[in-house]
């Protein structure tokens, strides 16, 4: 029999907030971290919002317990504070003690720092501090750099699946619990903002140049965001060995691929309808035992479509609460499955249900409409949290009130 | 990772002919720029022709040896899709990057951008074959293509069937200048079949596309051990031969990714039987795809490509155990064992 697979320590930093009880009271506060960038360096700085941690580098170095070290991008102290928190939460004081996995995922690594001084790197009259930068931007750089500064050497991997990645990073620490390979995973994601990505969204006219309008009829696009997510995965033994404070179980999981077009989903969802289906599937949980989706929903024109259309198919008229988070957050990309999952394990712990902010209108493809008021004191027992990308990948999470 | 799992089919695009030619009766290609190039295949009978001129070369690369993989398998559809890459489309990404420059982030070609996302290639395979299972890409240097096959094996023990696994890498001349500048490439010139006799700092540079189709159907290629070792403090080999109960006098071949650097080659010192690959393909993230598909192919055949180590006396057969053990400067050491599967000649 594998092992079950529990969430024992969460640590995050979003524009909402530096940690997961900065984020919560965000979130209940109905306080969004949409506004415009500081950091990066681009025509779009007054015109497009995004959700942007509202701390400069040198900062970031600081409360990663880093400063003045050299050669840490963004994406790997956002990356680094989110795993100081979660190893802390888990009351891990040495992640070295016990074999330990780190399943981290990126989609540009350190290109939010290496975009900069690219044209120096590849130019030979220059030279430079800019040359310890050099090695920063592929995806392994930020995993091995938090791996290293934290003690963790047993299993190491980065997953980038685009706006999928860190699902599927939880979804591959937990099965490594469970073939027994490992007893813990760090697992989740980190995400600079770039003037790469915003340009790339930019150009196939993703983006709303107002605040993100997930499941309206009138969204425009997505807002980009950045931030950094980890979750501490334990096999139950292991838990219950060392006492641990179990918050949630990761009972479920599922990756699937639309298999229908380069960036847009099946306008029915297909892909979407089955990951949530494996994943209750999986879990043994039925389709009106769930209390609440946190639906990808990033308000593009074609994921809301498809998402609902998957959702009406899941749960037929009887469709459970469902919010988008981005609004708050913005559009993580790497990090967004994992900021989404503590958002899940949060609506299980307090529980409450997140409101979709901007709602206003019913998308006429839909009969349904996104939760938009706060809910508190409602019992959730069993989450879905949907995370879809570029690819058709899809990959969506069944976490769970853990019952012994 | 323990378990039988079975090389059901595999293709290779390498600077090497390695793709769909008898590999035995092919000469060896060598380099004197310290960089090789693949060798390409016409892509026509793998894709419609708007793919072959609107996708990439690495795109193309990587697609081509997923297709052939699975024909080579008689598998159309695969139970799942994983791949490894270190770098993706590089010349995806150096264009957008210089076209949001050039063009000063207004009316850009989204075509790169989307090209450059590390599951591009992914997504492609699931699109042209209408694979709506699993998929997934490891992205993390020297532990991608290697990473994508423990999942591969995962899957497959999770009762998952027919799992395409593979790698593909890209090197551009701007990415090589740029790795130049921290000294991953001799700083001298050589010709690369004579890569084992300049023992100075850095390798030589290489790229690459491997696939493979995997299956708990017993065939001739067990791949029966893996194992990935994260800067290790102490040599990892005589722990990684006794957790699979045999020891170095049963491996008949090591495959070794020794390149020449004499910053990290004291690693590979002392193996027995020792089959050197750097000098086919250069050194690259996913290069242990290589060295698998080559490990792979002398189990099939029993024989080696012997045109292709002119440089040394090459073990002799039969080809039972062969060991892989490669690292990507220093960092992430990999270990693969190989077994010939005499059960199945039966």
């Amino acid at each position: 029999m594998a092992e079950r697979v529990l969430i024992t320590g969460l640590g995050m930093v979003t524009a909402i907030g530096d940690d997961v009880a900065g984020n919560l009271n965000s979130l209940r506060r109905q306080q969004s971290g949409i506004g415009f960038t500081q950091n990066i360096d681009t025509i779009y700085k007054d015109i497009l919002p995004v959700a942007e941690v509202s701390h400069s580098t040198v900062t970031l170095q600081e409360m990663a317990g880093v400063a003045g070290k050299e050669g840490f991008t963004r994406t790997t102290l956002l990356g680094l504070i989110a795993m100081r928190e979660a190893l802390a939460d888990a009351g891990i004081a040495d992640a070295s003690d016990e074999p330990t996995g780190f399943i981290n995922a990126s989609t540009v690594g350190g290109m939010c720092d290496t975009e900069k001084v690219y044209f120096d790197v590849i130019n030979p009259e220059k030279e430079g501090d800019f040359l310890q930068y050099i090695d920063t931007l592929d995806c392994a750089d930020c995993t091995q750099r938090i791996a290293d500064t934290v003690g963790i050497s047993e299993y190491i991997a980065t997953i980038s699946t685009a706006c999928s990645s860190s699902a599927n990073a939880l979804m591959f620490g937990a099965r490594l619990i469970k073939a027994g390979l490992v007893r813990r995973v760090i697992s989740g994601g980190t995400e600079a903002l770039t003037r790469f990505t915003l340009n790339g969204f930019n150009s196939l006219k993703n983006i709303d140049k107002k605040h993100c309008r997930p499941f309206d009829q009138n969204r425009n696009g997505l807002n980009l965001g950045e931030g950094a997510a980890y979750l501490v995965l334990e096999s139950e033994s292991l838990a219950r060995e060392r006492h641990a404070r179990v918050r949630a179980e990761l009972k479920g999981y599922a990756n699937t691929n639309e298999a229908f077009h380069p960036t847009a989903p099946s306008p029915d969802g297909d892909g979407a309808f089955a990951a949530m289906q494996q994943a209750l599937a999986m879990g043994g949980v039925a389709p009106e035992d769930v209390q609440y989706v946190n639906v990808h929903g990033t308000a593009t024109l074609t994921n809301d479509v498809a998402e609902g259309h998957a959702l009406q198919r899941l749960f037929g008229d009887k469709v459970p609460p469902f919010s988008s988070t981005k609004p708050f957050t913005g559009h993580t990309l790497a990090a967004a499955g994992g900021i989404e999952a503590i958002y899940a394990v949060l609506a299980i712990q307090h529980a409450v249900i997140f409101p979709n902010l901007h709602f206003s209108e019913k998308m006429e493809e839909l009969n349904i409409t996104p939760e938009t008021q706060l809910k508190e004191g409602v019992p959730v027992s069993n989450v879905i949290s949907n995370s879809f990308g570029f690819g058709g990948n899809n990959a969506s999470l069944l976490i769970s009130k853990y019952e012994g | 990772m323990k378990g039988k799992y079975y090389i059901q089919g595999m293709s290779a695009i390498s600077p090497q002919h390695s793709f769909g030619e008898d590999i035995f009766s092919q000469p060896l290609v060598t380099v004197n720029e310290n960089v090789f190039a693949c060798v390409e295949p016409d892509y026509r009978a793998y894709m419609p022709p708007n793919s072959v001129r609107r996708l990439t070369r690495i795109l193309k690369v990587g697609l081509t040896a997923a297709l052939q993989c699975m024909q080579s398998a008689g598998v159309a559809v695969p139970g799942a899709i994983v791949t490894g890459t270190g770098k993706g489309s590089l010349s995806d990404t150096e264009r957008f990057l210089k076209e949001i420059r050039e063009y000063k982030e207004t009316a850009l070609n989204a075509t790169p951008f989307i090209q450059s996302t590390y599951n591009a290639v992914n997504g492609l395979i699931a699109l042209q074959q209408k694979c709506t299972q699993y998929n997934n890409t490891f992205v993390h240097r020297g532990f991608s293509f290697e990473n994508a096959l423990l999942d591969a094996m995962l899957l497959l023990s999770e009762g998952n069937k027919d799992i395409l696994v593979g790698a593909f890498e890209e090197i551009t001349a701007e990415h090589f200048y740029i790795k130049s500048r921290i000294g991953c490439w001799k700083k001298e010139k050589i010709a690369s079949n004579e890569l084992y006799q300049h023992p100075t700092p850095g390798s030589i540079s290489g790229e690459g596309a491997a696939f493979f189709l995997l299956s708990d159907q017993p065939g001739k290629v067990q791949l029966s051990g893996l194992k990935m070792v994260y800067k290790p403090k102490e040599p990892y080999l005589d722990k990684f031969l006794a957790s699979h109960n045999i020891s170095l006098e049963d491996i008949d071949l090591v495959i070794s990714g020794r390149n020449g650097d004499s910053n990290f080659d004291h690693y590979y010192e002392g193996l027995p039987n020792e089959l050197p690959f750097k000098h086919l393909c250069g050194e690259y993230d996913t290069a242990g795809a290589f060295a698998l598909w080559l490990g792979a192919q002398i189990i099939k055949a029993q024989q080696i490509p012997a045109n292709w180590f002119p440089m040394l006396k090459v073990p002799a057969g039969p080809y039972k155990n062969i060991l892989i053990y490669n690292h990507f400067f220093g960092e992430q050491h990999v270990y693969m064992l190989l077994t010939l599967n005499t059960g199945y000649l039966k």
